[in-house]
């Protein structure tokens, strides 16, 4: 669900569209607002809300259905399907000119700096976000905030590497012995890959690349996939992926385990935003403050393993909170320009 | 001798040849099938990132190596498969048809069974097999042997590993078609060679080898082009084993931020190859008479192995159990247990995978509605329009019908990938948004199974005599009459096995689909490869398996019904 | 009357011309036979005749009514004809009586009238027994008789043969050629046989065409085209004759290479070149020499005799070196080596002009 697939037809519109693109909406970040009883009402007129989601379909069932055991009277449609489809969706569709949805939200942050960029987007500003929420996951116009976000970790397999042995750090996975150990997911395919490559090639600079691309690694698409490679046991380490994929395994019984690197690690983040031509623009408003509210962002926390930027969210037991891990962050608005780029010097290191 | 039959005889139905209207109208069809999205593809292809006039993407084929390797990888690939396609479907075609080999019927459903399932099935049961770590096959080594950790026999993540996973999946089309074209053979042409004194092997060899030739080249030229365009396989065992075929590079190349100029100029290299082996075909088939079934027909002849019998026995199992056992082992152990490690035993025995594909997996149901909706709208359809066009074709009946040959065949050039853009880039405009909807992926479908159902159709027209259509045309019957009361129940056997490949053909597409779909029109073939992404293999192999079941079922049913001539006429007596 | 009329028919593949300028005409219920090697253009003829070829030029007119020109070519399914064709063309997946109910069945005839004719026509045919057969089981002979029964029975205006009974072995051809006939005569629809064998031809046809190169050579009656040869080409292709190469010297006398002969009947071209025509048989060979002053006596020696029980067959040289074939009864024996005389007599004498 966090892979980048097959772009294409959303992000050629856009492309397209972005050709044509003119004015671009820039306007002061709105004051912050809460759910108020008119607003209710109001969307109780309208009576549903449309969520174009990337989240997990469990996750986002729940936290579906969690909206309409608060605000009875307004039904939620849960439109899910992974990142890029989402996004190519969204695309399409307003080429088009048809405004089916309320809120989007997607886990790549890039998306949001082309929705941005087209002025789909409605400035709206929950204030749970304008509290507590750091500066860089929340964009300064008030146009979109990061709902959700996740770490790309190192992780092994108990049973193959003794916790000793295991590697601690990024240079740890140079290490001659883990040749032919290591499953990697592809920044190609993957927007929380592209991210994380992003922020360590910043952090380590390159040539950490270059050396782990003589590792022999097995090298998979998804960010999702080098967890499950690595529950199987066809690889002992993996350089990447999804965190919560591994908090998932984990807490079923399969022996691995996640390793936070010393050098830092990287953070994809999730935005979400409300749309301009929402048909349900209040409870579009009502929903998109229920997205960021704290019993929201611990429900994505049990359910999906995901991290909050709220404050009083509360980790599971055995999970390092944020707090305590050295995370590396990758500004989308830097990273967009150098994509290409970055994926062609991985083709040269990695063979695809 | 005086019988007078003088009853008055009514005049003929002085019906309208329609063949002429119905050349435009396929004409049509066909050019907005084929041309449309390669005219959008052409038209990307020449252009550069801001809408400007550039060959800056043909000039990057050439330039740089990270599109030459894939290309020329890709090559390589798909002449491994060629050959190893041919050199194991041939004998088996033989063994089949013209043995006296024990099982021949079971032996040719299961090569129907590795036929059926689709290639992507195959790499993902492979990986559970022979994946160097985790792969039951290296597992069963191991502990075969006290090996220690990390030791393995095989390795699918290769190149070698790819070329095998791929033929697997391929060899049915030469097997086919070469039964098909044995099972033709008037038993007097070889009789005339054994009465001149050729052995066994001699009247194979200078006889029946010849004879079938085509179909043989035919069959390894299908195999070739589905190799050089096959898209799920390599996406899943090429990538981790860190290469490029030509179509994950295209693949790639949409993803963001997209390249649909360079991906378009990309399958430039790919539609020249593909001419290329076409012209060859046609060269080879050209030069030889092949009308083999006409007034007369005899018995194939059946030899007897004698002390062959168990070396072809061994031969024999040995690809059934790499092409179909050992794989459908793998997913119906891995759809029963936990993990794919533990063996399947009762302690470890579970449904939680049936039960979450059944019950829990909300788009199972959609989706199978969906592959079946288009697998019998496409084989219906596809069969009936490639049946129209290869009469045309090569009763040359209309000026011109040639080029509808070409206009069928063509898109056996574009790798379903490459089309799945063209189509979308056609059908998502505001004017014509068919995009979302189940027409699109018709359409991708129907395109993409014309130029098999036509080649199938094309070779079984020039099988029947045409003496047999005149007769009909003389007696009053115009065109269509003559292809539906006599050209079609003579080729009733082809146009089965036809709709039946495009019906399998369509069910196991992933390269365009994966483009095309959306979630209101999610076929299985897409689940299972979102369901591998996440590394779900038992839910993969329950959906597997359901698949095979039910292709299987319509396979069967297809062969059976009576009004499609499921019983035994005579006819080849 | 005529009733099939071609007019200046020409089909060309390519550059080569399959059929060139064909002009002929056939009366109605005349049984014409199209007759030449193979490659002369005869079957092409016969498929333009049925509509599976439009022509390049000229046109085809069946009773009155234009059905082929280059503009404009009818379907083979509107002519009202039939044909019976080489291979048989029996669809192997019918049987016998759904074969020949076939063209009954696309003229939308009930069932009964079906049933009624197809059981008549089988009658005729012989086949009454072997109606619930399928193609593959029968043998050669009744295969053709099917596929005479499916082609009569739609009673056609027009029947086409296609070499029917080059499949057959000698004795059934030979019946079938009297059944041909027959049937012809019963029904007396125009008929168009074509075939390479001049005998069939000669007893079934009314009307032979004898076809060159795509082009008429002849046309006549079965007498006609034997007795009176126009060419050196059908004097060869029919019953065999001898073509002495020569020059007309005045009136009705023609030298060939020093030898002069009187002819009884033929062309006689202006000036130069004449050939002179004698079949084998009509020559006279005798050992002793003729009397001075006999005209169209020739002398030679006996280079090759073949018994053949009712014949013998002579090859006799010439002092000019040309070979004549001759036969003689059976029991004039003339030894190899020995020199004879040939008379050739001046009623036998055909001259061809070139």
């Amino acid at each position: 669900m966090m892979n980048r697939r097959t772009v294409l037809s959303g992000a050629l519109v856009s492309s397209i569209a972005l050709l044509s693109a003119g004015g671009l909406a820039w306007a002061q970040a709105p004051a912050p607002y809460e759910p108020n009883q008119e607003m209710i009402e109001a969307a109780k007129k309208e009576g549903s809300v449309v969520w174009y989601t990337a989240t997990d379909v469990q996750v986002s069932e729940k936290v579906g259905s969690a909206f309409e055991a608060k605000y009875p009277g307004i039904k939620v449609q849960v439109e899910r399907s992974g990142s890029e489809r989402v996004f190519q969706r969204i695309s399409q569709e307003y080429g088009s000119n048809i405004h089916k949805a309320d809120v989007i939200e997607t886990s790549d942050a890039v998306h949001f700096i082309l929705f941005k960029r087209q002025g789909w987007l409605q400035p709206a500003v929950p204030s749970d976000v304008a509290k507590s929420w750091p500066a860089q996951v929340k964009d300064p116009d008030g146009q979109f905030a990061a709902y959700r976000a996740h770490l790309s970790v190192i992780g092994y397999n108990t049973t193959q590497v003794k916790k000793e042995d295991a590697p601690k750090s990024h240079a740890d996975l140079l290490d001659s012995k883990w040749r032919n150990r290591i499953v990697k997911a592809h920044p190609g395919y993957s927007g929380t890959i592209m991210t994380g490559t992003h922020a360590l090639s910043e952090a380590l600079g390159w040539d950490y690349f270059e050396k782990l691309g003589k590792q022999r690694i097995m090298q998979v698409q998804s960010s999702t996939e080098p967890p499950k490679k690595l529950a199987q046991g066809e690889r002992s380490i993996m350089a990447d992926g999804n965190e919560y994929n591994m908090f998932m395994l984990k807490e079923s019984g399969v022996p691995v385990e996640v390793v936070y690197a010393t050098e830092g690690t990287p953070i994809a983040i999730g935005h979400a935003g409300l749309l301009k031509n929402a048909p349900h623009p209040n409870a579009a408003k009502l929903f998109y403050a229920f997205l960021f509210s704290k019993d929201t962002q611990q429900l994505i926390s049990d359910v999906g393993g995901l991290r909050s930027f709220h404050p009083e969210v509360k980790e599971k037991e055995g999970r390092t909170p944020l707090s305590k891990i050295k995370i590396l962050y990758s500004d989308p608005a830097k990273l967009e320009p150098q994509i290409e780029d970055l994926k062609k010097k991985y083709e040269v290191n990695f063979g695809t | 001798m005086s019988v007078s039959i003088s009853l008055p005889m009514p005049a003929r139905r002085g019906r309208i040849d329609l063949s002429r209207p119905i050349f435009i109208v396929l004409a049509l069809v066909l050019g907005l099938l084929v041309i449309l999205p390669l005219f959008w593809l052409a038209y990307y292809s020449i252009l550069d990132q801001n809408g400007q006039f550039s060959l800056a993407n043909f000039s990057a084929l050439v330039t740089d190596p990270t599109l030459r390797r894939p290309f020329l990888t890709a090559l390589g690939m798909a002449l491994g498969v060629g050959a190893l396609s041919c050199m194991t479907a041939t004998p088996l075609a033989w063994l089949v048809a013209r043995s006296d080999l024990p099982g021949r019927t079971a032996i040719r459903a299961l090569v129907t069974a590795s036929f059926v399932t689709p290639p992507f099935l195959g790499a993902i049961a492979w990986e559970i097999l022979a994946a160097p770590n985790s792969g039951l096959i290296n597992v069963a080594y191991r502990s075969l042997f006290g090996l220690e950790a990390y030791e393995y026999l095989v390795d699918i993540y290769t190149f070698t590993g790819l070329v095998f996973a791929i033929a697997c999946y391929t060899f049915p089309y030469v097997f086919t078609l070469v039964v098909n074209a044995l099972e033709r053979v008037p038993s007097d042409l070889e009789d005339a060679s054994s009465m001149l004194g050729g052995q066994l092997s001699t009247t194979l060899r200078r006889v029946t080898i010849p004879l079938v030739l085509p179909a043989i080249l035919a069959g390894t030229m299908i195999a070739i082009l589905q190799a050089l365009t096959m898209f799920g396989s390599p996406a899943i065992l090429a990538l981790p084993a860190g290469f490029h075929v030509i179509t994950t590079k295209i693949w790639s190349l949409f993803q963001y931020p997209p390249k649909p100029g360079l991906a378009a100029a990309a399958a430039l290299p790919l539609l020249i190859v593909t001419v290329m082996l076409l012209w060859g075909q046609a060269r080879i088939l050209g030069r030889r008479g092949y009308t083999t079934l006409g007034g007369k027909n005899s018995d194939p002849r059946i030899s007897k192995l004698g002390r062959w019998r168990w070396l072809a026995i061994a031969f024999v199992v040995a690809v059934l159990l790499l092409t179909v056992l050992l794989p459908y082992a793998a997913l119906i152990k891995t759809a029963l247990t936990r993990t794919v490690a533990e063996p399947l035993t009762w302690s470890s025995f579970t449904l939680h995978h049936v039960n979450f594909v059944f019950f829990e997996f909300s788009a199972t149901k959609l989706a199978l509605r969906n592959t079946f909706l288009l697998g019998f709208m496409t084989a219906t359809i596809g069969t009936a329009i490639a049946l129209v066009i290869a009469y045309l074709v090569t009763r040359r009946s209309v000026p011109g019908s040639q080029m509808l040959g070409y206009l069928a065949t063509a898109p056996v050039a574009i790798p379903g990938i490459v089309l799945g853009v063209g189509l979308f880039l056609s059908y998502s405009n505001p004017n014509l948004m068919l995009y979302g909807t189940l027409w699109i992926l018709l359409i991708a479908f129907l395109t993409i199974e014309m130029p098999a159902g036509y080649q199938q159709l094309s070779s079984a027209f020039k099988s029947v005599h045409p003496e047999l259509e005149e007769a009909s045309r003389i007696l009053g019957g115009n065109r269509m009459t003559t292809l539906r009361l006599i050209t079609a129940p003579l080729l009733r056997s082809n146009v089965i096995a036809t709709w039946c490949f495009v019906f399998i053909g369509t069910i196991r597409e992933l390269s365009a689909t994966i483009l095309l779909t959306t979630s209101e029109t999610k076929l299985v073939s897409v689940i299972i490869y979102d369901l591998n992404e996440s590394g779900d293999l038992g839910a993969i192999s329950v959906l597997g398996i359901m698949l095979l079941v039910i292709s299987f079922a319509v396979v069967i049913i297809a062969n059976r019904l009576p009004v499609l001539g499921g019983q035994r006429l005579p006819i080849a007596r | 009357m005529s009733y099939l009329e071609l007019t200046r028919l020409s089909k060309m593949y390519g550059a080569h011309p399959a059929v060139k300028d064909v002009n002929l005409s056939v009366a109605k219920g005349l049984l014409v036979c199209l007759l030449g090697p193979s490659g002369c253009g005869k079957t092409t003829t016969l498929r333009l005749i049925a509509g599976f070829v439009e022509p390049s030029e000229g046109e085809i007119r069946v009773g009155g009514r234009m059905v082929s020109s280059p503009e404009r070519s009818e379907p083979p399914e509107r002519r009202n004809m039939s044909m019976i064709f080489q291979s048989y063309a029996l669809w192997p997946h019918m049987t016998v009586f759904e074969n020949v109910a076939y063209g009954l069945r696309l003229r939308k005839m009930s069932r009964e009238d079906i049933v009624r004719r197809v059981e008549a026509i089988l009658d005729v045919a012989k086949l009454k027994a072997l109606a619930s057969r399928y193609p593959g089981e029968l043998s050669g002979g009744q295969q053709q008789r099917v596929s005479l029964a499916r082609a009569l029975v739609v009673e056609p205006e027009t029947l086409l043969l296609d070499e029917p009974l080059s499949n057959l072995d000698a004795n059934l051809r030979e019946e079938m050629r009297f059944e041909i006939r027959r049937l012809h005569d019963q029904y007396r629809y125009t008929t168009v046989y074509v075939t390479h064998d001049q005998s069939e031809a000669m007893t079934t046809a009314d009307l032979i065409v004898v076809m060159n190169q795509g082009r008429i050579e002849q046309a006549g009656s079965p007498e006609d085209i034997y007795k009176r040869p126009r060419s050196e080409f059908v004097a060869h292709f029919i019953g065999g004759a001898n073509v002495l190469k020569g020059d007309r010297l005045s009136g009705d006398v023609v030298d060939v290479g020093g030898v002069v002969l009187r002819c009884g009947s033929g062309d006689f071209a202006a000036q130069g070149p004449t050939s002179v025509a004698i079949r084998h048989h009509d020559i006279n060979l005798v050992t002793s020499a003729p009397a001075p002053g006999e005209t169209n006596w020739v002398p030679g020696t006996v280079t090759r005799q073949v018994y053949l029980g009712s014949h013998r067959d002579y090859l006799v040289t010439l002092s000019n070196g040309d070979a004549i074939r001759t036969v003689t009864p059976a029991d004039i024996a003339v030894p190899q080596g020995q020199a004879v005389w040939l008379h050739l007599p001046p009623e036998h004498c055909r001259a061809l002009a070139h």
